[in-house]
């Protein structure tokens, strides 16, 4: 639900902002100071995680259940319903829960450059069939297509992967046949077409990097809206094995302990929270840069 | 066009502006229904749980069964067994009336089985329930029989709910189906007020009922499937009874003063069924490894704070059929560990387990049974599954891991329903296993109505299974209630199907 | 037209997907002691599965153009009357939680192209970003534990009354206004350095009529065009949030359908979300072309 998948191309006002440089410089650092270090931090923590707590977060102990944390050193961050460590669990189940955000972003950002540009370079049927298929999936509602199609299939981290994959590579194709159809009648390709310089060469080198910026934001945006996504899976029963710590499954099973053992749900919350918002500050600098505005 | 205007009324209602907020009457009960909406207040429609507990009230069976399991006189004041035990005949209670006024004789109770066994019947899943009857005869206005096509000893007990509760012939006949699914008439406590679908449904006492009037004015049901939002609104004093609660919360509302919690032995058991076709749960000894493998008590105490009981078979205590000298395998992982030594089966070996993707308290249990496994070197993976997809594809096609999760609720309270349909070959619950000898014993534990010989039957095959190890069974679940105190009187049946004639409220 | 052609597919294609997921009269059978062949064959016939694909999809396509929408599988209630009471829920609940959207992050929005760089920009820009970081069910569980259990003011779930509109409507608000709220920021801040802007203020209008009469009308229609297409995704996320407000919504009436392999339910529902989305994005599509004629697609 949180998906911000339009990104909208407000339109250019080319003209006045190169009478008026509107004034960055001085507060994009500390977005992109807080958003890298976020990420950075985050990242590493769960990079290192494995070899942190060789048993990865999987260690049960029936007899140390929903233990309250900062209360040993032997578990900081307290233990889950099944005795595990809290704060081994949160660090490795980001490896899934990352793991999940980033190549859903990177497969569904593929299919849809390619399908995209295909769409907005060589219109014609090309353009009316792919559209019309990116109209057919937008008018059905997400959710009810993630539950029957992994109804037919089965959970599992591979096919919540698929999945993302095939419903949101509309969002970037939309956003890329936009940006083609306005570039390809730039006079810079118009130029080279004239040379006769060959298609594939033309979008690779004169279209592609000119709808990099835009995609690059909404991939940093999306995986922020993935791993929520993968939570919201689970809580409907519909995710990838329990045993792997994630964060999403640690927050949907975590839930009814809410009132009696918050620790269980709020801590991987927090996790998830602090990645979003570190990914989402990063993408909110990566626009203000990138700003059509400022587009050469 | 009428729909319009039935589209604005509905989205002006929606907002709440053109109805009070539900302040519910100071003798009104209101309690969920966590299984879903059955749609049909219809005895001959429906499958689902929920309809159970909601029929007791509106309806009555010939038989009645107590909250303690006992089978009693209901709209038949006594039977006989006559011809050899083929034919049944029933004197039924004098003067007694349906909601809308049409009295109750002879007539109606051949309606409602006619119905019941023939095409009306065959669209729905009761009728398969009543196949023993061949037919029915009134004999006179307070005499009926039934002729029987083969003996059926669970017939009694099956008499006292759902497809076979009684039904008023005038009214259906009248009013046609359709409309009686959404305003159902009956003989029994409450009387039908309103149904919202999927929302709620109200009833009202029946002043005129023939055991007695309820002490309650009325009761509403409440649609309610997560169990998380019952306790809230639990809490928020909005419902009277949550009858499915997260076994986590239970602490949290027993800590709330006006609240109070009350578990007992109910018909849910679950097991874990093994795959005795393909992976390493092939070998009998591997299975008998893996079930000792499993801390069981522990489980029990631990994660489902007490509010389970170990069992032997797949069946609980208060089963026809349980046997109290089968013993549970023991927790054994040395053991364990030595059996699939000798079966040859390396540290590292995988096992998947599939199981429900939305029982909260089973993926914990899950979690917990895959820890054991780690622990004697079998690695298992869980698989989630949408309950409707693992029930209707996977299990019956074969297609499950080694294990899978086995949760029956056997509302008869008889290990015959729940064994045949379990482990009879080319029944959909039993994929894998085709055992002759199995088949002969639970067909002839079917054929007799000599209850000593079928106990014995039945305890032979809860034996069978266990020295197969087809399954590891785990627990039987206690049915949990969180309850308002303001609530009196209130009597917990084992099935859930409650009957709330002598409950009031403070 | 064309966008009706798009929903005919859909409904063929979700018609199609549901009936691999397995046979619902099993899951229908669940009652029976021991269901054999032939009670499974009856209820198939009863519901009409026994007939081939096409001829299931072609009669309900026909009974959806007669307005009869088929009965549910489950106690045979007619689907119309079922749609005809969740589709106004989750229609409220979606214009509710669309209008308390606009009304907090227009304001702020404004507030914080205004207040550029300074200490509001940046608190709003926080606070914006953090409303995007919860899941949409746990930030619902949540509001339900504050405002429901411990300070018993809302009713925690359901519809009946006023009252119980506003903590749903506040768990979805809250995400769309953050979302919102960097939208109008960042239209705002492209129109603020606009000539015509310039113009104004130099003729010396006051700055809330610069603000609102000139800026704001200028930043509307993108706003409009992202709300609408914003619409389709709402209607996605509405789902869980009418699951744990146990809201009697389209959401959770698909979804059981889903569960339940209720194939008529399911079906006219997903009809009438697509349609419903359709026609929005139909209308969004329209102004944008108009917006920015480069991308007019005819």
């Amino acid at each position: 639900m949180t998906c911000k998948n339009k990104f909208v191309n407000t339109p250019t006002k080319t003209e006045s902002s190169v009478d008026m440089p509107v004034k960055r410089g001085r507060r994009a650092p500390l977005e992109l100071v807080l958003g890298l270090g976020l990420t950075a931090v985050l990242f590493s923590l769960v990079a290192i995680s494995g070899w942190l707590f060789p048993d990865e977060g999987m260690g049960m102990d029936l007899s140390a259940r929903l233990l309250a944390p900062f209360h040993s050193w032997r578990h900081v961050l307290g233990t889950d319903p099944l005795g595990r460590d809290v704060l081994a669990r949160v660090l490795v189940g980001g490896q899934v829960s990352l793991l999940v955000g980033f190549t859903s972003v990177i497969g569904a950002s593929v299919l849809g450059v390619i399908v995209g540009v295909i769409a907005g370079y060589y219109r014609g049927y090309w353009e009316t069939f792919l559209m019309r298929c990116a109209d057919v999936q937008l008018a059905l509602p997400f959710i009810l297509i993630a539950i029957t199609f992994i109804s037919i299939l089965g959970g599992g981290l591979f096919n919540i992967i698929f999945f993302m994959i095939i419903s949101q590579w509309v969002q970037y194709a939309r956003l890329v046949r936009g940006l083609t159809l306005t570039l390809r009648e730039r006079e810079f390709v118009l130029a080279v077409k004239a040379i006769g310089l060959g298609d594939l060469l033309i979008i690779w080198r004169h279209l592609l990097p000119h709808v990099k910026s835009p995609i690059i934001v909404l991939m940093t945006l999306n995986i922020a809206n993935n791993i929520l996504l993968e939570s919201s899976l689970t809580f409907l029963g519909l995710g990838v094995d329990p045993m792997i710590p994630s964060w999403g499954g640690m927050l949907a099973d975590g839930r009814n302990y809410l009132q009696s053992a918050w620790w269980v749900s709020v801590f991987p919350g927090l996790a998830i929270m602090l990645c979003v918002l570190g990914l989402n500050l990063l993408g909110d600098w990566l626009r203000d840069k990138s700003d059509p505005t400022t587009e050469h | 066009m009428y729909q319009i205007k039935n589209f604005v009324a509905a989205t002006l209602i929606a907002l709440g502006l053109a109805v009070t907020p539900a302040g519910y009457a100071a003798g009104t009960l209101s309690i969920a229904a966590s299984a879903g909406d059955p749609g049909s207040w219809d005895p001959i429609d429906t499958f689902l749980v929920t309809w159970g507990g909601v029929g007791s009230q509106i309806y009555d069976g010939l038989t009645m069964r107590t909250a303690d399991m006992k089978l009693v006189p209901g709209l038949a004041t006594s039977w006989e067994m006559l011809d050899n035990d083929t034919r049944i005949r029933f004197k039924l209670r004098q003067n007694v009336k349906f909601h809308n006024g049409e009295p109750f004789y002879a007539q109606a109770v051949k309606f409602t089985f006619d119905r019941l066994l023939g095409s009306e019947g065959a669209k729905g899943p009761q009728q398969s329930n009543y196949n023993a009857i061949k037919e029915v005869k009134v004999i006179d206005p307070y005499t009926v029989d039934f002729i029987l096509s083969r003996p059926d000893p669970v017939l009694l007990t099956k008499l006292a709910g759902y497809g076979a509760m009684l039904v008023p012939p005038k009214y259906v006949t009248e009013k046609g189906d359709e409309y009686f699914n959404s305003h159902p008439v009956g003989t029994g406590p409450f009387k039908f007020v309103d149904y919202k679908p999927k929302v709620s449904l109200t009833l009202e006492r029946n002043g005129d009922y023939w055991d007695g009037a309820p002490k309650l004015d009325g009761i509403v049901y409440r649609f309610i499937a997560e169990p998380a939002t019952q306790v809230a609104e639990l809490q928020a004093g909005r419902l009277d009874i949550a009858t499915a609660i997260p076994l986590s919360m239970l602490d949290v509302i027993a800590k709330d003063p006006k609240l109070t919690t009350a578990s007992i032995n109910g018909p849910t058991t679950l097991a874990l069924r093994f795959n005795t076709k393909e992976g390493i749960t092939k070998d009998p000894s591997v299975r008998r490894a893996l079930t000792m493998a499993v801390d069981r008590d522990t489980i029990i105490k631990q994660m489902l704070g007490g509010n389970a009981e170990a069992v032997a078979s797949f069946q609980g205590k208060l089963s026809f059929g349980y046997d109290p000298a089968l013993k549970p395998l023991p927790y054994d992982p040395a053991e364990a560990k030595k059996l699939l030594k000798a079966a040859g089966i390396k540290p590292g070996a995988t096992v998947q387990i599939d199981f429900r993707g939305t029982d909260t308290n089973f993926r914990e249990v899950a979690q917990a049974i895959s820890g054991y496994l780690q622990a004697v070197g079998v690695k298992a993976t869980l698989k989630p599954y949408e309950t409707s997809v693992l029930l209707n594809d996977i299990i019956p096609n074969g297609k499950t891991g080694e294990m899978w999760q086995n949760q029956w609720g056997g509302w008869t309270f008889d290990y015959d329903n729940t064994a045949y349909a379990m482990y009879h070959s080319g029944q959909k619950w039993n994929p894998y296993d085709k055992d002759a000898a199995l088949d002969k014993m639970l067909d002839a534990q079917r054929d007799t109505y000599d209850q000593k010989a079928r106990e014995r039957i039945l305890r032979e095959v809860a034996k069978y299974v266990a020295d197969q190890s087809l399954e590891m069974p785990l627990y039987s679940l206690n049915t949990v209630y969180g309850i308002n105190k303001r609530v009196q009187n209130l009597t917990l049946p084992a099935d859930g199907r409650f009957r709330f004639v002598s409950e009031s409220i403070q | 037209m064309q966008a009706l052609f798009v929903v005919l597919v859909v409904t063929l294609l979700v018609s199609w997907a549901v009936r691999l997921t397995g046979d619902p009269s099993l899951m229908l059978a669940q009652g029976a002691g021991s269901v054999t062949e032939q009670d499974l064959a009856n209820i198939r016939a009863h519901l009409g599965l026994n007939r081939p694909f096409s001829e299931q999809y072609i009669g309900f396509v026909n009974g959806l153009l007669h307005g009869d929408f088929g009965k549910s599988f489950i106690g045979a209630t007619p689907v119309v009357i079922l749609i005809r009471d969740a589709l106004p829920a989750t229609l409220s609940l979606t214009c509710c939680a669309l209008l308390l959207s606009l009304i907090l992050s227009i304001p702020l929005g404004i507030q914080a192209a205004v207040n550029k760089g300074g200490w509001s920009d940046q608190l709003i820009r926080i606070f914006s970003l953090i409303g995007l970081s919860f899941p949409n069910f746990w930030l619902a569980i949540m509001l339900v534990l504050l405002f429901a259990i411990v300070i018993p003011v809302f009713p925690p779930s359901g519809l009946d009354g006023p009252l119980s509109i506003v903590l749903p409507t506040v768990t979805m608000g809250i995400i769309l206004t953050a979302t919102n709220v960097r939208l109008v920021r960042t239209s705002m801040l492209e129109t603020l350095s606009a000539q015509y802007i310039m113009v104004a203020r130099s003729k010396g209008l006051r700055e809330s009529v610069v603000l609102y009469k000139h800026a704001l009308r200028n930043c509307a229609i993108p706003l409009i065009t992202f709300i609408g297409l914003q619409f389709g995704s709402l209607i996605g996320g509405i789902v869980v949030v009418e699951k744990v407000f146990n809201w009697p919504g389209m959401g959770t009436l698909a979804f059981d359908a889903i569960a339940a392999r209720d194939y008529p339910v399911l079906q006219a529902t997903v009809t009438v979300l697509a349609l419903l989305i359709v026609t929005v994005n139909f209308l969004v599509d329209i102004a944008y072309g108009f917006v920015d004629p480069r991308v007019r697609t005819r």
